[in-house]
């Protein structure tokens, strides 16, 4: 187990070069190799959803994928959402509406919330349901990080939000 | 919405945001796997692949081998440092209290106890050494569930033991065989809960730094009960309580599961000690399946006794509390709460409730959020519908009239508990009201005209919280107590810090603590500091963050401390500013003279008279410091209660429910902050909405665990759970400073037996009842089908 493979990848606009086992998933790179702990690991088996992160700007799961296979990609992860000091309009939103308790899978449900605005600005309650399906939350019923999303995508069309960034 | 009189408060009361949330939103904050200690390296365990053999061979040496392993050990290397895995609570007389190792010695009786452990260079070698470790098994006959350990003919778990049977007990009041000879109905049914588990988003974990030269144990736990752990650690690895630190991370969710102790901790330590390196050891999801505490596994025979005008004269039954191959550290704790709560809020003045506590070849017992509560809540609440439906009344009355009125309290319950303070009547009418309020009786009739299985369920649940005066606790069985204690500290610059043995696993203990210190002092909350998670620093806390503890025991503390501390900063202040501190007030972080605000000093200058200048500044009759210590030990626990109710659409075809809309009515007392409030009950209602739909830990014949994966243990997502709305009314807790009463365990408790009253309710023409959870599509269509072929179901 000790062929190593040297990767480079862009990590929320900083660029990490390290070497990898083949077997090792893009999540504990994430985390051991370039110490970006924020993105969480519930499962390890694809289903939770904690580890989502952008890759190319598409939702991943980073348990689910090779370290390997991001080599020369984009990443974008949870560190990379806020606005300088300042949260963005959808963490914003998360902390009014308590759309979040404990925060493990808050990372996950982040990202997939901002691809899920991305892709459609006006989502209804069960857009927003559906879109957020694929990461689990044990705390909060849900109830608050809907009120969430809904929240922010309100926010953002009406121009409360100074940059109107989601994304 | 509140019934009681809006106060004029700053601070309590109103919708504070959490003060951790932005870290957590950001990736910033420290989990358990975010840490890194020096030296670091990581374990791994393995676990038995069968239910239930004897060890008869184990070969670590080609484990041991493997570049990167720096240590492999089994049970035998274990209990040569470890004693047993402590169990604390012992409720039944004279139990049988069947004790395991962290590592099993010769025998094995569950898949998944550990067998041996490694430490290697990390996580991925150790789970490769696991591979190289050879274990031979001599399977030994298999008791897979709770009615072959019953068999007459069963094997036994434990040779000496005359059956399974670990301890029985029952309890009684008045006279139920007499009640039930004289009644003119008499309702009965067996209720399963099938097992399950907490299943916070982060697994548990560990780092255990065990210095050999220094005599120091010092731990990062995941763990919701730090001063638990390290009197446990203490006992298990005969150390001083003094060489003992625990420290907890951020707390990726608990739901009672982090409560309890578990064999990792204290194997970590093992290979610490033994490797000089500190060893993180963290349990995968699919250990957490059958290393993480086991919940709920219970069935419940019982019947309620009532006369013809719907008075409930009795109850009593048996129930079945399906341990594991060894106790758990809150041993049979819960089914024994399940017991004592099975009568609810109704006046039931003659009773006989048994519990029997069963070994099987099941992963131990343990907590989970309700802990014992949602069961006796599915006995009285199906039983209450059941009565309804036999004597033609309505569900809703029969619940009215059989509660204690306000003038009663505080009520004996019949079973331990005395219930403190209650309008339940009130919380029923706030209820139905809402329903009608949100037209889901309309809803529910036009959705029949058109031929859809509508219905609405209600169920009405009490909350033991504040767990407990401690010499009660002690006397019902516990070994640990049940008070809590709290420093509140004003620094030199006039910056508050309160220091908590309670942790936050995501519940808002930091920010509701902020909130009443700020409300109590009167400074703005920005400036107070809420530390928590270090045995080091932190006061010692009974028992942990469990029992809704945090909120009423930590908090009353917290009104106690800051109210003496207050009192302090104006003795001060009155000596800068020559005046009475009877004319003093203390708002926004400044001490002003009442009606005169150009007259005031700031926090910032009592802090520095108290700690740097204090000649001249501080009173001669003053000692030096700003600081409070309150032990608080309650003198009863608090009964929170709520009605709950939930629209349902039933699938006939499929036997798959929908949930289509919940509200509950709520009182816990005294609410310190409702956004946060409303966030408990959500998240506990969509949990029991999980066991009482899809969760489920089946086992096949074999005692293997067949739902190992969140492939097969199905959690809710967003689109199986329904919006919530939620009602409160406030009838403070009358012991309780702060009036608070615990609330974290609402949802769970409420939110099983209420799907089944539905579930029964859209399938009300048919007759069927609800009595085993979850309840999945093939058991539902089961019902349906039996039901439409003319079989009773009661």
């Amino acid at each position: 187990m000790s062929d190593k493979h040297t990767i480079t990848v862009t990590v929320n606009g900083h660029v990490y070069t390290d070497d990898c086992e083949a077997r090792m998933t893009l999540a504990d790179f994430l985390r051991r190799q370039c110490g970006l702990t924020g993105t969480h690991l519930g499962c390890e088996h694809g289903v939770c959803g904690a580890c989502t992160v952008f890759l190319d700007d598409v939702a991943v799961r980073s348990c689910l994928t090779f370290a390997v296979q991001a080599d020369g990609a984009r990443i974008k992860t949870v560190e990379g959402l806020a606005e300088g000091d300042e949260l963005n309009t959808l963490q914003k939103s998360f902390q009014e509406n308590h759309g979040l308790q404990c925060g493990f899978c808050t990372p996950g449900m982040l990202m997939c919330a901002t691809e899920l605005l991305r892709e459609n600005p006006n989502p209804t309650e069960t857009e927003v349901r559906e879109g957020i399906s694929g990461v689990l939350c044990r705390c909060t019923g849900y109830d608050g990080i809907v009120r969430s999303v809904m929240a922010a995508a309100d926010s953002r069309r009406d121009g409360v939000s100074e940059s109107g960034s989601i994304s | 919405m509140t019934t009681t009189e809006p106060q004029s408060t700053k601070y309590a009361g109103k919708p504070q945001p959490g003060i951790d949330d932005p870290s957590l939103l950001t990736g910033s904050s420290t989990y358990m796997d975010d840490i890194t200690v020096p030296r670091m390296i990581e374990g791994a365990v393995l676990r038995s692949p069968v239910a239930h053999a004897r060890i008869t061979r184990i070969d670590v040496s080609k484990a041991r081998e493997l570049p990167g392993v720096f240590d492999v050990i089994t049970g035998n290397d274990l209990v040569e440092i470890a004693g047993e895995q402590p169990v604390i609570w012992y409720p039944i007389p004279e139990q049988r209290i069947a004790r395991a190792h962290a590592l099993a010695t010769d025998t094995v009786r569950w898949v998944g106890q550990g067998v041996a452990a490694v430490a290697a260079v990390d996580r991925y070698v150790a789970e490769d050494a696991l591979e190289l470790i050879e274990v031979d098994y001599e399977p030994l006959p298999v008791v897979a569930d709770l009615e072959q350990a019953l068999a007459p003919d069963a094997p036994k778990l434990y040779e000496d033991w005359p059956d399974n049977v670990s301890g029985s007990m029952t309890l009684t009041a008045g006279d139920a065989d007499a009640a039930f000879a004289e009644a003119d109905v008499v309702v009965g049914a067996s209720f399963r809960h099938h097992p399950g588990y907490g299943c916070p988003i982060e697994t548990r974990g560990c780092i255990s730094n065990w210095d050999v030269f220094s005599g120091r144990l010092d731990v990062w736990l995941g763990t919701q009960s730090p001063n638990l752990a390290r009197e446990l650690f203490a006992q298990v690895l005969s150390l001083p309580v003094s060489k003992i630190r625990v420290r907890t991370p951020e707390i990726g969710g608990g739901f009672g599961l982090k409560f309890d102790f578990y064999p990792e901790g204290v194997i970590a330590a093992i290979l610490s000690r033994r490797s000089k390196r500190p060893v993180k050891l963290l349990e995968d999801r699919q250990e957490s399946f059958v290393a993480s505490s086991r919940s709920r596994d219970m069935r419940h025979d019982f019947e309620m006794a009532l006369r013809s005008d719907g008075t409930i004269l009795g109850l009593r039954g048996t129930a079945y509390g399906v341990l594991g191959g060894a106790l758990g550290t809150v041993g049979a704790g819960p089914p024994w709460a399940s017991v004592l709560t099975s009568m609810g809020p109704y006046k039931i003045p003659n009773q006989e409730l048994t519990l029997k506590a069963v070994m099987t070849n099941r992963s131990p017992y343990g907590s989970y959020r309700g802990w014992g509560v949602p069961k006796g809540n599915i006995v009285h609440e199906r039983l209450i519908e059941l009565a309804a439906r036999k004597l033609g009344m309505s569900r809703i009355e029969l619940r009215r009239m059989n509660f204690p009125a306000p003038d009663e309290f505080p009520y004996f319950s019949g079973a331990a508990f005395t219930f403190d303070s209650g309008r339940y009547a009130d919380c029923l009418d706030l209820a139905t009201s809402a329903v009608e309020e949100r037209g889901w009786n309309e809803l529910q009739r036009e959705g029949r005209e058109a031929g859809r299985s509508i219905g609405i369920g209600y169920g009405f649940h009490i909350e033991p919280g504040a767990y407990g005066p401690s010499r009660v606790l002690n006397m019902v069985g516990l070994d640990h107590s049940g008070f809590d204690e709290v420093y509140v500290r004003m620094d030199s610059a006039g910056k508050v810090t309160v220091l908590s043995g309670q942790i936050s696993t995501g519940q808002g203990t930091h920010t509701t603590y902020a909130q009443l210190v700020a409300e109590g002092l009167g400074v703005p909350i920005e400036d107070v500091t809420v530390v928590t998670g270090d045995t080091e620093s932190c006061p010692y806390t009974g028992y942990g963050t469990g029992g809704s503890r945090a909120a009423t025991l930590g908090g009353a503390a917290i009104v106690n401390a800051t109210g003496r501390l207050k009192a302090k900063i104006l003795r001060i202040g009155a000596e800068l500013l020559e005046a009475d501190p009877e004319d003093l007030e203390l708002d926004n972080g400044r001490v002003s003279v009442r009606g005169a605000a150009d007259s005031s000093v700031s926090t910032a200058d009592i802090g520095y008279s108290a700690y740097r200048m204090l000649n001249g500044r501080l009173p001669e009759s003053e000692t030096p410091t700003l600081e409070e210590v309150d032990v608080f030990d309650p003198a009863n626990m608090t009964t929170s209660y709520a009605c709950t109710a939930l629209l349902v659409e039933v699938d006939r075809q499929t036997g798959a429910v929908k949930l289509l809309d919940c509200l509950q009515a709520h009182d816990a007392g005294v609410i310190i902050n409702p956004l946060l409030a409303d966030g408990q009950l959500a998240g506990g209602l969509a949990q029991a909405f999980g066991g009482g739909l899809f969760e489920e830990f089946v086992y096949d014949d074999d005692g293997q665990i067949r739902t190992a994966s969140f492939m097969d243990y199905l959690i809710p997502s967003a689109t199986d759970i329904p919006p919530f709305h939620f009602y409160h009314q406030e009838t403070p807790a009358p012991h309780i400073p702060g009036g608070m009463k615990g609330l974290g365990e609402a949802g769970t408790i409420a939110g099983v037996s209420v799907v089944g009253s539905a579930i029964d309710d859209a399938l009300s023409d048919l007759g069927v009842t609800v009595c085993e959870f979850p309840m999945t599509p093939p058991r539902l269509l089961e019902l349906i089908r039996a039901a439409q072929s003319g079989e009773a179901t009661t």
